[in-house]
């Protein structure tokens, strides 16, 4: 028999064993509706309109939350009418978004409203705990249905994962493309350089980037060009091979004549063996598969960087930030898609009219919070008031100088994080507006400098085939939807570390370990919708 | 049967300060370790948080299916086996040659400012740790500066997979090994005086008194501390690993940890998730049964 000593060390061991398993293994049997309790203790405010406080979740990368009573809360009540709480949730590439949302709805804490993200939506529709806007959406929020179009809705009922075309989520509508290569135009007017038109001109650039010193800092500290971690945000490298890419992931578009994933088609091998000879003759950033955002937007700040992917409408970021750490008065201009040799078609930049799921309403609330969800979608798609949306609050975000509203400097660490509806559904000429608006005469360049970009950049654009593809396509296959394969042989090849014809053997696993199934479900979505 | 419970009362009676002081320690683990054990039952449903544990649907043994079905279950199995051999191989002896060493400083001042320095770093979470190995591997971080000044080519030894299994080794060491010296002091400066007295008069060195007196009587802490260790096998510590891992070095560096972080949290298949934690669980502790009973046999040393 063992003696009691011992048997308690046995217990004890046996306990640490099994506190391995423990992580999320309990919960409470039945997950309460009580999203609304946290953030619904209502205002004390008896009048007849009675205000009703929502929690919503949206896209934060590093403003301030929204408490109850804050100015930006205060703000939002004059505006839409609803009490809006948004509390800070760490964004880092979606990945910290979507772990919280996932913790807050398993402890039934579901916001109000929401946006979902890398397809959760698609479980939460399945399990009825996002409500079925169908019905309501043109009843109670007539402007958001009139603001999509009738098309994009279709889209949305054509994907209900509950197979019943119903509408299960607002889509964001893209009717302008935002992504593009922008370049230095001061440096190529410095070092008398053409604006390139081919991939050999381009590589020529480059190389006179790197050797002839442009930023005049007499050191060779110059970086061609890179992008970012996962190999991202670098889609002007592989967009001139017809290679479809939305922020660095490959996407889905017809080669051959069938829908593909453009990671597996012959187009991006092709992009792979460029992309590596760049980096071996270190015209792309040696560090650029550490990069993370904040690395490489400090490359590109502080004067250093010749050519990047990104945003047309925000170059004024950068230029701002260049003008302030250097001095320079920078000029990026819009990379035109390359003419590359050996490829017959033509390079696009990638565009999806369908975006991401903007917005889904929790169905684990009352019939009040409910309403006032409706409300507060209805109240964002009026367009008359993304004007003010996009001004936020005085002396916050903005101030007045001279009777003008006058845009104030962004400041993470003062300034609440505002919805932005006019990203999520505007058109370009109310991006220009709002451009405009922000300007002062002392940085007016820099946004006339957006606005070109802005402008120029949508000849190159292409809407891809696999436009308004559900993510439920990817139903069971995790990795294949978070590209961790490709990323893995991309970084690989241009490195160094496989040589190209690995890229056969990416195809091949990449088939076998849930590629082939994924496919099929994408073609067979592409058959039913008809295109 | 009727005397010896009858005795466990006599002796609660007898010393119930010592029962009333095991109470919330006992207290604690029912709480949080032996209910929460009840959860592990999603790993045989399809669990889905809405319909609760009564409601979701019974699936047997298909997540387990589905975990050994996986193509990339044996890479992240190998890995983590590897992984768990240098811990143990490596990681795991350098607190005992660090005590060793640090019971030789004889200044008191020296050797507490050394075994403070050492446990330091410790307390820095692997996040600001990773961060700040990025910045020396970087090409203009102190690695590459250095290599430079010789001449050497810089290599950014982070994106490759060569290198990936050391920087795992160097920086659980350098993090923890400070740590770890504690209970080895602790188990030292218990040690009979007496002993080393009679050894002095036999004329033995102050390197063999280490070597014939301290370390066959550390030798018990020692085993017990690896038993306890081993059960921890597959454990790697997610937070180390995944904060050090970039795409580049997945091959090397993908866990069973991080395979379920990304299938099992990130994508809220909470079954699947649990499922993979039990496997991990029951493996830890069939090593557990094994080397104990392994360790009594060579030592008739053990946990019980």
């Amino acid at each position: 028999m063992l003696n009691r000593k011992k048997l308690l060390t046995l217990i004890l061991a046996g306990v640490m064993m099994v506190g391995l398993v423990t992580g999320c293994g309990s919960n409470n049997e039945n997950s309460q509706p009580s999203s609304t309790t946290n953030s619904a203790n209502g205002s004390a405010n008896p009048s007849s309109e009675k205000l009703v406080d929502l929690n919503v979740w949206w896209t934060n990368i590093g403003f301030k939350g929204i408490d109850k009573d804050s100015p930006l809360y205060k703000s939002y009540t004059d505006l839409l009418g609803v009490g809006v709480v948004s509390p800070y949730v760490e964004w880092n590439g979606g990945t910290d978004y979507l772990n919280t949302l996932n913790m807050k709805i398993a402890a039934g804490e579901m916001p109000n409203v929401f946006m979902p993200w890398n397809g959760n939506e698609a479980e939460l529709a399945k399990n009825g705990a996002i409500t079925d806007l169908t019905e309501l959406l043109p009843k109670y929020a007539p402007n958001l249905w009139k603001l999509i179009p009738e098309d994009v809705w279709n889209v949305v009922k054509a994907n209900d994962p509950t197979g019943q075309g119903k509408i299960y989520w607002i889509p964001s509508v893209t009717s302008y493309e935002k992504t593009t290569g922008l370049i230095r135009q001061d440096w190529l007017d410095k070092l008398n350089l053409q604006m390139p038109k081919t991939q050999e001109e381009y590589v020529n650039v480059l190389k006179q980037f790197k050797e002839k010193d442009p930023n005049g800092n007499g050191k060779a500290d110059e970086i061609p060009t890179g992008g970012r971690e996962n190999a991202r945000w670098m889609d002007h490298l592989y967009n001139q091979y017809g290679v479809a890419m939305l922020e660095g992931n490959p996407e889905w578009d017809l080669y051959n004549g069938e829908l593909t994933y453009s990671a597996v088609s012959p187009n991006m091998k092709d992009a792979l063996a460029f992309i590596h000879q760049l980096y071996q003759q270190k015209l792309l950033d040696q560090e650029t598969f550490l990069n993370d955002k904040a690395a490489w937007d400090g490359k590109i700040d502080s004067n250093v960087v010749g050519n990047y992917y990104h945003w047309g409408q925000t170059t004024w970021m950068h230029l701002s930030n260049i003008e302030q750490a250097t001095g320079a008065k920078a000029d990026f201009s819009v990379l035109p898609i390359l003419q590359a040799p050996g490829y017959e078609g033509k390079g696009f930049i990638t565009t999806k009219q369908v975006g991401n799921p903007a917005w889904v309403v929790s169905s684990q609330q009352d019939e009040e919070h409910l309403m006032t969800s409706l409300k507060f979608l209805n109240g964002i798609a009026d367009q008359s008031k993304w004007s003010d949306l996009y001004l936020g609050v005085e002396g916050m975000h903005y101030k007045l100088v001279d009777g003008k509203k006058t845009v104030l400097p962004e400041d993470k660490s003062t300034q609440q994080n505002r919805l932005n509806p006019y990203d999520q559904f505007g058109t370009i000429e109310f991006q220009e507006d709002l451009l405009n608006q922000s300007a002062t005469p002392d940085n007016q360049w820099q946004y006339d400098q957006s606005i070109k970009n802005m402008k120029d950049l949508q000849q190159y654009v292409k809407v891809i085939a696999g436009d308004g593809m559900p993510s439920s396509v990817y139903e069971n296959y995790p990795d294949i939807k978070n590209h961790k394969l490709w990323q893995e042989y991309a970084t690989k090849i241009i490195i160094g570390t496989y040589p190209i014809d690995k890229f056969d053997e990416f195809v091949d696993k990449w088939n076998k370990s849930g590629g082939e199934a994924v496919t099929k479900q994408a073609r067979e979505w592409y058959a039913k919708v008809g295109k | 049967m009727i005397k010896a419970s009858f005795r466990f009362l006599l002796n609660i009676k007898q010393c119930w300060p010592l029962y009333l002081m095991v109470l919330p320690g006992i207290t604690f683990f029912i709480i949080f370790k032996f209910i929460p054990i009840g959860g592990s039952i999603i790993a045989f449903q399809n669990y889905s948080i809405f319909k609760g544990i009564t409601d979701s649907p019974w699936v047997g043994f298909n997540n387990f299916k589905l975990l050994l079905d996986s193509p990339d279950f044996y890479r992240v199995f190998t890995n983590t086996l590897l992984l768990g051999l240098l811990k143990v191989a490596i990681i795991f002896p350098v607190p005992i040659v660090l005590a060793l060493l640090i019971n030789e400083v004889r200044f008191v001042l020296l050797k507490k400012g050394v075994q403070t320095a050492l446990y330091i770093p410790h307390f820095m979470s692997w996040v600001i740790i990773s961060g700040i190995t990025f910045d020396i591997f970087s090409l203009n971080g102190i690695f590459n500066t250095v290599l430079d000044w010789f001449g050497f080519e810089p290599s950014l030894v982070m994106q490759q997979e060569k290198y990936f299994r050391w920087i795992y080794v160097l920086t659980g060491i350098w993090r923890d090994a400070g740590w770890g010296t504690i209970v080895y002091l602790a188990a030292i400066s218990s040690m009979d005086p007496g002993i080393y007295e009679s050894a002095l008069v036999d004329g033995a060195s102050r390197f063999k008194q280490m070597i014939k007196i301290t370390l066959p009587l550390l030798l018990p802490t020692v085993v017990v501390l690896f038993l306890l260790d081993i059960g921890n096998f597959l454990e790697l510590g997610f937070d180390q690993v995944f904060n050090l891992l970039t795409p580049m070095t997945y091959s090397v560096g993908d866990i069973i940890d991080t395979y379920v972080y990304r299938t099992g949290i990130q994508e809220a298949r909470y079954s699947f998730a649990t499922a993979v934690g039990l496997f991990q669980a029951i493996i830890g502790f069939v090593l557990v049964l094994i080397f104990n009973r392994l360790s009594k046999k060579v030592s008739d040393e053990g946990l019980w």
